[in-house]
């Protein structure tokens, strides 16, 4: 397990470097300038030239490396051994004033939105990407599991077709009509839930549900294939043999097995409902970190898109090893 | 089973734990929902609407435009009064004693020549740095460093980090003597203020007020700046305009600031006209899909929508009519007695239909032709025929695109900007188009005189013209508008059409590269005068997208420039209009802009319809509330209704 471990975070960084690479070199291409608005005042050629200067954005290689050193803590760690930092401070104390933040990783400014640093934008989105991501998961794995349960103990069943039924439209239906529709209904008409926004435990409700839906429809026929496959299985039997419960039987036994292609899923699920909410924190007004994806590329806000991209591949990184690793600890069996 | 469970219950609480530490801001007395994500609050930064709107907030110029009256009276805002030179060069301002930083300090003129300077370095990206360079020497200042950087970044490959060090901080004591010996802005003493102009521009006060020209506060500000020593421009360090440490001199001052989430605004103790305001704090959450803006209006969460872009906004506009309808004698009556429109609004019965408001707007949507002899791709482009030009804006049915496609009463577009707009100038009559034809008769003759037109300019047969192409990007709702103007040429003139339809980075790329035939773009004013539009056809103008060149043009803008006298003045810029929009139509005009709101008559007040649609939200008072005043705010002298 320790080697698995060891082996994954060795690999980590030749793989964020890979995705670095192909990342900026894919952004670079995109058309437009990035200190370009897409609507009304433009900044004049000289502007453009000297903003171009100063952020590197005339040479690909020069940013290629400036942003890799900045972004990774080599410019922290030489400006700290040069003794920059030392003299900055000072400076800071003698004028009387708080030095300016620096970051260790610095992941640099948004072209787009001027007074923010990139760090400052994913301290503030990623813990409310994560937590919606991971509540939309639990509820997906509540309702998934329930429903495939209910599925599998008597297939072809009134009740087994409802919840194919549900599962179907969760797959379906696209996630701004449900989110419209719970706001509407939930909001709107009958006043449960805020109409969007962050900050309340009551406000997670109606976008983790909306989230959850097409991964509780996945989750729910993983666990309806594996229940049935479990339950003709033989040791099922000697379990019923044994005169246990049915319940005991269901829960304890079958799940155990059939739980575990859902626990294989549930590392690109996670992932992926951390990054794929862009739809759920437009409708929901959601400070997520989904959008800065989608906006970043549409500005070419190079610095954004690379900041995001290099936490988001971190993340999924440590994620597949965080499943790797709860797979070994439920089950045994694999080595 | 434990092992199972163990994790998700540790999830359940982490979860827990990170949505309960983080706290909503507390209700305000105001909320609102701005057009988009505030991006800066640089005063000299900015060019977005809602930048500018909340800075308005933030900050106060030397003067301010009163958006309650009619004519948009310039009334003392810093400065308590000022002296100009008959001639409309010289300006002298004297600051008030009262006026404050919201720490207590006194604002100088000095930190208005900072902050002015800021905007005039090429490094600062100031999106206005054009207008800062009317004032006499600016433009040099701007153009001389500019150059000495670019030389500086050159010469900086061969120094040593030493070198740089001293070097680059040479450079900028070298920038910090040239402006002050070449740039006609000084402040003669703590609240004196004065400028030379380069040219008579009778403007300039109106300017002194737009918030861009705002003062910083030195101190804080010049301790972000460094100097950096591998370009020798001046890098600003980001972290200035977030609370606590923005220190502002306006209405408001900025207690909360949450990337994509809301700014949160208390009155400003330390503002010297505090006892005007009727409201203590200000909310502005993020809200950004277009439903859910109108949603959050209607479960009472926020008071005022500032942009309404739902596509049902139609049918809201279509039952507000049907509610005006309903109470029709009473309407009249109310319009009678000279009473602005949301005046009316409030005095109607109460009805969520009346909530909704279509305001005509300082923005004009158009279709740009490109001037340019050949294409970027080296074919021949017909459109450089002036012929040709006028031809296509005649067939043009402008009437059926505002009521058939853009459906929200849009006014059909015959000039440059709206009528209304510029005190004490009017613009010419422009080029009839297809819907100005009462009869089929008129429509007829519209469509031959294009014809023949086309046939002067060598095109006898319009079907074998080369296939038009027009330019738009794919979101926004341009497409519909694309398509009928597709119609309209086929069917009028019957030649071929093709839609290119750009993403809109693309897009941009292709307008400012003249890769295009015809392209879709719009602008809003920025100030109130004439050539706020008619620098945009200039050789040269750096958003002349057209490549329209005219030398009479040109000429008549300069003659402007040096005219002193303002009667004469707009009477060239009029002459100037009539050009462009009678005979040589770099540009056609479709629509002016309309904007749509959505608040409460019987609870808000102090939003005013003035076609500029500035919105100054320290007059707002939320009715009822049992602070401020509680009255109903009309916009003073009636003529707008």
């Amino acid at each position: 397990m320790l080697g698995l471990i060891l082996r994954r975070l060795i690999q980590l960084p030749v793989i964020i470097l890979v995705i670095y690479t192909i990342t900026l070199t894919l952004s670079w291409a995109i058309p437009g300038n990035p200190l370009e608005k897409p609507e009304g005042r433009q900044p004049s050629a000289e502007v453009i030239e000297a903003m171009k200067r100063q952020y590197k954005l005339d040479s690909f290689p020069a940013f290629y490396t400036s942003y890799l050193t900045s972004a990774t803590g080599l410019d922290y760690l030489g400006d700290t051994l040069s003794g920059k930092r030392a003299r900055e401070r000072e400076q800071a104390e003698a004028a009387g004033v708080a030095p300016p933040t620096t970051y260790v990783f610095n992941l640099g400014p948004s072209l787009q939105y001027n007074d923010w640093n990139v760090n400052e934008i994913v301290a503030d989105a990623l813990p409310v990407s994560v937590v919606l991501g991971l509540t939309a998961i639990l509820i997906a794995l509540v309702i998934g599991i329930t429903a495939g349960v209910i599925g599998a103990v008597k297939p072809n069943s009134i009740a087994d077709l409802a919840t194919l039924m549900v599962a179907l439209i969760g797959i379906s239906l696209p996630s701004f009509v449900v989110g419209t529709l719970l706001l509407l209904v939930f909001a709107v008409i009958f006043p449960i839930f805020p109409v969007g926004g962050w900050g309340k435990l009551s406000g997670l409700v109606l976008p983790a549900t909306t989230l959850s839906l097409p991964f509780a429809a996945y989750i729910a026929r993983l666990t309806r294939m594996g229940m049935i496959d479990a339950l003709t299985a033989d040791y099922i039997r000697t379990a019923r043999a044994k005169g246990l419960s049915e319940m005991t039987v269901l829960l304890k036994h079958a799940l155990k097995n059939a739980f575990l292609p859902v626990l294989s899923y549930l590392g690109p699920a996670t992932a992926y409902a951390m990054t794929g909410s862009f739809v759920i924190e437009k409708v929901f007004s959601i400070p997520g970190l989904g959008q800065h994806f989608v906006n970043g590329v549409l500005n070419k806000d190079l610095f954004l898109i690379m900041g995001v991209v290099l936490i988001f591949a971190t993340m999924l990184v440590l994620f597949n090893l965080a499943v790797d690793v709860l797979y070994r600890w439920v089950d045994p069996r694999i080595s | 089973m434990l092992k199972l469970i163990l994790p998700f219950v540790l999830l359940f609480g982490s979860i827990f734990a990170v949505v309960a530490s983080d706290q909503p801001d507390p209700p305000a007395d105001f909320t609102f929902i701005n057009r988009g994500d505030v991006t800066t609050l640089d005063p000299q930064r900015m060019s977005w609407m809602q930048d500018l709107r909340v800075a308005r907030l933030l900050f106060e110029p030397l003067v301010r435009l009163d958006v309650m009256t009619t004519d948009y009276q310039i009334v003392p805002g810093v400065a308590e009064r000022w002296e100009i030179s008959e001639d409309f060069k010289e300006y002298t301002f004297h600051l008030r004693e009262d006026a404050k930083w919201s720490n207590g300090k006194p604002v100088t003129a000095q930190q208005f020549v900072y902050a002015w300077r800021r905007a005039l370095l090429p490094e600062t990206a100031a999106d206005y740095t054009a207008l800062f360079q009317i004032i006499d020497g600016a433009k040099d200042f701007f153009e001389w460093r500019s150059e000495q950087t670019r030389l500086y970044s050159i010469r900086a490959r061969d120094l040593t980090a030493e070198q740089k060090q001293i070097e680059s901080k040479k450079l900028w004591d070298e920038a910090a003597t040239y402006f002050d010996e070449h740039v006609a802005l000084k402040a003669v003493d703590d609240r004196t203020l004065t400028m030379r102009l380069e040219a008579s521009t009778p403007y300039w006060l109106d300017l002194c007020g737009f918030i861009v020209f705002a003062p910083v506060y030195e101190p804080l500000v010049s301790q972000y700046e460094q100097i950096d020593p591998d370009t020798g421009m001046i890098k600003l360090q980001l972290g200035w305009t977030k609370p606590p440490l923005l220190i502002s001199n306006g209405p408001f001052v900025l207690e909360n600031w949450r990337f994509k989430r809301s700014l949160f605004l208390r009155a400003n103790p330390e503002w010297w006209a505090k006892d005007t305001l009727d409201i203590d704090t200000i909310a502005i959450p993020s809200v950004e899909d277009a439903n859910s803006q109108v949603l959050a209006f209607e479960s009472g969460a926020v008071q005022w929508v500032s942009d309404v872009t739902a596509d049902y906004r139609i049918q809201m506009l279509a039952d507000k009519k049907a509610f005006y309808d309903e109470n029709r004698e009473q309407y009249e009556e109310l319009k009678a007695q000279g009473l602005d429109a949301f005046a009316i609004d409030a005095a109607l019965p109460d009805d969520p239909r009346k909530n909704v408001h279509a305001l005509a707007a300082f923005g004009t949507y158009w279709y740009n032709f490109n001037c340019k002899p050949t294409l970027a791709d080296g074919r021949e482009n017909p459109f450089h025929d002036a012929r040709v030009r006028r031809a296509f804006a005649m067939c043009i049915d402008k009437q059926r695109i505002c009521d058939d496609v853009m459906r929200i009463g849009t006014p059909v577009a015959s000039n440059m900007f709206p009528p209304g707009a510029i005190a004490g100038y009017e613009s010419p009559k422009g080029l009839k188009c297809i819907s100005d034809a009462k009869t089929p008769a008129e429509k007829q003759a519209i469509i031959d005189e294009a014809k023949a037109l086309l046939a002067e300019a060598g095109y006898p047969n319009p079907a074998e013209m080369p296939r038009i192409e027009l330019l738009f990007n794919s979101d926004g709702g341009h497409g519909l508008v694309a398509q009928q103007l597709a119609k309209d040429w086929e069917e009028f003139l019957g030649v071929r059409t093709f839609l290119a339809q750009k993403e809109i980075k693309v897009y941009k790329d292709d307008l400012k590269k003249q890769n295009f035939m015809t392209g879709r773009a719009g602008w809003f004013a920025d100030y109130a005068d004439p050539t706020t539009f008619l620098d945009l056809n200039r050789t040269g103008d750096g958003n002349n997208d057209r490549a329209y060149s005219s030398p009479v043009y040109d000429g008549l803008l300069d003659q402007a420039k040096e005219e002193t006298d303002p009667e004469k003045r707009m009477a060239l810029l009029a002459e100037a209009e009539r050009l462009i929009m009678g005979e040589d139509l770099p540009l056609v005009p479709l629509y002016y802009y309309v904007n749509i709101y959505l608040f409460d008559p019987d609870e808000i007040t102090g939003i005013s319809l003035h076609p500029r649609l500035q919105q100054d939200l320290f007059n707002i008072d939320v009715l009822g509330d049992g602070k401020g005043r509680d009255e109903v705010k009309h916009i003073r002298n009636k003529e707008l209704n």
